[in-house]
Parts: C-alpha cells; structure tokens; sequence
C-alpha cells in the first residue's frame, strides 16, 4: 500500500474506485451534469460515467461555469465520491464545496500518473492523505 | 484565514445554508491563493447569465440560493444574455430557449441583481473608482477595471463572482494587492494602430504570446476608451491577461514599479499582419458582419452610421450590432437606430455574437473587427471569420 500526501480543499474520508483523466477536463461542455458521463470527445475517458468513482484529474479548464455542472452532478445523484486533481482552480473548488465532495489537490508528484484508473483508493482528509490498495 | 466574527458567523451558517456556502466557497479560493484576509467589495459584475453558457445546471444552484431567499448585499449587475430580451425573435432564437433564458434573469432578478445585460457596465453609468476593490467576471470588464480606471478585481468566475456580490466580500490576494499588479514586459508600439481592430489585434498578438503577464504598453497616442477596451478584451480572450498600463494614460502607469520588468518586445506591422492574415478566413460570400465585442457605445453607433454615408447594406448580407440597453434607449439614440435600420443595420442589446446560439449556429462566413469575438467564434472550427477594420467591411458590405 502507498500513501501519498495531499492537501486537503473540502473535507471527506472516502473509499472507492478511481477514474483517472490524463488531460484537463472541462466540467462545462465536458460532463453531463444529469448523467455522470463524460461528454468530452477530445478525452480517453469519453463516454465513462464519474458517478460514484473518485475523479482524479491534473486540472480544470474552460468556462468557470463549470462550478454549476459540478453541483449539478450531486443534485441529480451522479456525482463522484471524490475529487483529486494536481492543482485545485476556482471552477472545481467553487465545484466541491457547493456539492460537498471531498476534494484534494497538490500530492508530491503527478496523481494522474501515480493512481490508475481502476485502482482501489482511500481519501482521508484528516491526516492529508490518500491510500493506494493496488489491485 | 483570519476572519471577523461577522464573517465568522457567516462561515458557521448562522446566516443560512447558502450564505455559509457561498462564504466558504471564498474563503477556499482565498486560501488556496495565498488571501489571509477577506476584503470588501464596492460592487459586483456577474458573467454566468446566456442559457447557451450556464445549461440546465444553474437552475439546481438558484434552488438553493432562493430556499434561503438570499439576496445580493452590494449593487451588482448582469453580463450579456443569450439574445436580445426583445427582439429575440428576430434573432432567430427558439421559443424553448427564450423561456429558460427569461427564467434566469428573472431569478437574479429576485436576488437584488440589476439586469444590465452587458459586459460593459463602465459605459452605463458604472464607472469604477480608483482603488476600489471590485468582484467582476467578464473578463474585459475586468480588465477595463484595473487598468483603465485603477479598480482592483480579480478575473471572477460567474460562481465566485456572484459569491462576493451576496457575501459582499472577496479574499485578498492578486490583483487586489499592489504588488501583483506591476508589469513585467514592456511593448514597444510600433505598428499603426488607428482602428479599433488595430487594437484588438495588438491585445490578441500580446495574449498569445505572453498569458497571464501583465504588459506596459509604450508609443500608444491618443487612446480613447473605446479603443482601449478593443484592446483589453482581445488580451484577456487570447492570453487571460486581467491588467495592463499603458504609459502616460492609464492611472497606475506613471508611478507604477518599473523594476520587475524583465522583457521588452516590439509589436511591429509583420506581428499586426500576423494577426490580420490568421483571422482571414471568410473566402466564400459573406453571410454576416458583427460588431459589438465588447458592447459598442454611443459614439461607435455614430460611426457606424457615418462610415456608411448614404450607403445601404448589401441584400443578403446581416449587419448586426451588439450594445446595451440602457445606451440605446435615449430618443437621440432612438433617431440614429431607426435610421442605421433603413440602411440594414439591425442593433441588438441584452446579448452579443459570443453569447448567443444563433450566431454559431446560423452564420458561417462572419467579419469581424474584434479579435475576441473571433477567436470565440472560431474555437470549435464551425465558423470562418475574417478580422478587418470597419471601414474595409462597410467597403465590402455596402453599395
């Protein structure tokens, strides 16, 4: 088991599946906030659904309106567990607080290369860490 | 973070739901930038308005907001709509569209929020002071703020922006503090910059080229705000730059700190041709001219008018104009309206080219003279657009 060190941007201990996006991701344009599923053609992971996986991404891009598309997803029960990005922006941060999901952001090294998509992952935000049980 | 116990109180959710939220939200962002403070705010610019740029999902946020009948504490005002609160059915905009678009306004409305309907509020009467701390959005709002008229506001987003305009406050860190607003590379201006596109193109060439620096532009004579605002807005769109000084004309620009300046470029006629060259693209018949971006002001409507002499605008060919409400509601206003309409020139207010659906969707060959319109209309590669100044475009639409 691995941990890595984070910063803690809105509070949660969680435990799930990881989804990792190698690009940034646009929540505007990118995620349908009534389906979980990302919309982003230019994105390996178009067409997968975030619903209850931890998101982890390097950072946000595009229109700030993006916060909406975020509370949207926990408003419609589509929203993921958890959020780990390289670098917390305004969008996402904005994002996670007004849908209460766990969020973290500045691990040592590049979270989207360290954690795989599939890989078994526990946040918690009350020692600053994250916990990967490779499979 | 270092709070007041109003804010504190605020932060606790002594106020509601929402308002511990919408504080939270800028204390966040505040902390992850550095803020240890927050500050407050003279005023708000919310962008976050166009049915095309929000969707659906803003009507789960308004739900929450309006459960705990928040309502903003500083005037506030509205970016741009997705059409023309009006005449939208000239526009071409769909019954469906319409109704969502009239639900968001009228749910800012109840908040408090004036509905302005543009993204230059500095034009109507809302000029910002020196110094003032402000929460602005539109992104060449927010530059006009600072570098213009010597206000301090961060590039907001719709979210955060709206956050402030009901907390009243924003946290304290980059462009508030004195110190993040020095610039870093000095342009030297030498290219002809007469028209407004002149300007738009030397802001997009800068944008490009350097994101995020702040610039200190040297040789520009005789600017006037319509022409600076060409250029601010063209430099946030390419390269999200939020302040700029121009020397002997902007109000920071004479004791601004010189010494963190570590580049000096030259902006000549081949970079200006660079730009012109990339934005010329419309090689089939034009089916539409834009004008407005960002929203034209009175004296851009008269030259508009004057540029066209007793020409009309060619059948077959759109000439749209883009500008707020409030400008073009004076009976002096009315008279020039009704006469650029005999000629074929339709004004549009409450809305623009970028914020509308009917643009991108109906308009394929499209000329411009702001390089920010062009840029968001050719982002997705649907529209051809050409960048030209608009005495060529009255040229080559009218007879």
């Amino acid at each position: 088991m691995k941990t890595i060190k984070i910063r803690t941007i809105v509070e949660g201990t969680v435990e799930g599946i990881a989804l990792v996006s190698p690009i940034p991701i646009s929540f505007f344009g990118g995620v349908d906030a009534e389906t979980g599923i990302i919309t982003d053609s230019e994105n390996p992971l178009f067409g997968e659904s975030l619903t209850d996986k931890i998101f982890v991404f390097p950072e946000s891009k595009g229109s700030t309106v993006g916060s909406y598309v975020i509370y949207g997803l926990s408003v419609n029960n589509v929203a993921p567990l958890a959020l780990i990005a390289n670098k917390a922006e305004t969008i996402v941060i904005a994002g996670a607080i007004l849908a209460n999901i766990p969020f973290v952001d500045k691990a040592d090294h590049d979270v989207t290369i360290l954690i795989k998509s599939g890989d078994k992952i526990v946040i918690d935000t009350t020692q600053n860490i994250v916990k990967l049980k490779k499979e | 973070m270092f709070l007041t116990k109003e804010q504190q109180k605020m932060l606790d959710g002594e106020y509601g739901y929402a308002i511990a939220k919408l504080t939270q939200l800028i204390v966040k962002i505040g902390e992850v930038n550095g803020a240890i403070r927050l500050i407050p705010i003279k005023n708000a610019q919310i962008a976050g308005v166009s049915y095309l740029t929000v969707g659906e999902p803003i009507f789960s946020f308004f739900n929450m907001l309006s459960k705990d009948n928040v309502k903003v504490s500083v005037p506030s005002w509205l970016n741009p709509a997705g059409m023309d609160m009006k005449k939208w059915k000239e526009m071409g905009i769909k019954n469906d569209f319409a109704e969502k678009q009239r639900r968001i306004i009228q749910q800012y409305q109840e908040m408090g929020i004036q509905t302005t309907l543009t993204c230059t509020p500095y034009l109507i009467g809302h000029k910002p002071k020196f110094g003032d701390h402000l929460a602005w959005s539109e992104s060449s709002a927010v530059s006009i703020a600072n570098a213009y008229y010597g206000a301090r506001t961060n590039r907001e987003g719709g979210p955060s922006s709206l956050a402030s305009a009901i907390t009243g406050f924003t946290a304290d860190y980059g462009l508030h503090k004195k110190e993040n607003r020095v610039p870093r590379i000095v342009v030297d201006v030498e290219a002809t910059i007469n028209h407004f596109s002149d300007f738009s193109a030397l802001g997009y060439w800068y944008g490009e080229k350097f994101h995020g620096i702040i610039p200190y532009f040297r040789s520009i004579k005789n600017a006037y705000i319509d022409q600076v605002k060409m250029l601010g807005a063209a430099m946030a769109a390419s390269g999200s730059v939020a302040h700029f000084h121009i020397a002997k004309y902007t109000p920071e620009a004479e004791k601004v700190d010189l010494s963190y300046v570590s580049e000096t470029v030259t902006f000549d006629e081949s970079d200006k041709k660079q730009i012109y060259d990339h934005f010329n693209q419309t090689k089939e018949r034009v089916n539409l001219v834009v004008i407005g971006c960002p929203h034209t002001s009175l004296e851009d409507v008269k030259l508009i008018d004057s540029s066209l002499r007793d020409k009309s605008v060619k059948k077959g060919i759109k000439f749209w104009v883009f500008s707020s409400r409030k400008l073009m509601q004076n009976d002096k206003a009315k008279k020039l309206l009704t006469n650029l309409e005999e000629k074929g020139v339709k004004i549009f207010t409450d809305t623009c080219m970028v914020v509308s659906p009917v643009v991108r969707e109906n308009y394929k060959n499209i000329l411009t003279n702001s390089a920010k319109a062009a840029f968001y209309l050719t982002r997705d590669g649907t529209n051809k657009i050409s960048l030209l100044s608009l005495s060529e475009i009255i040229e080559r639409v009218s007879e």
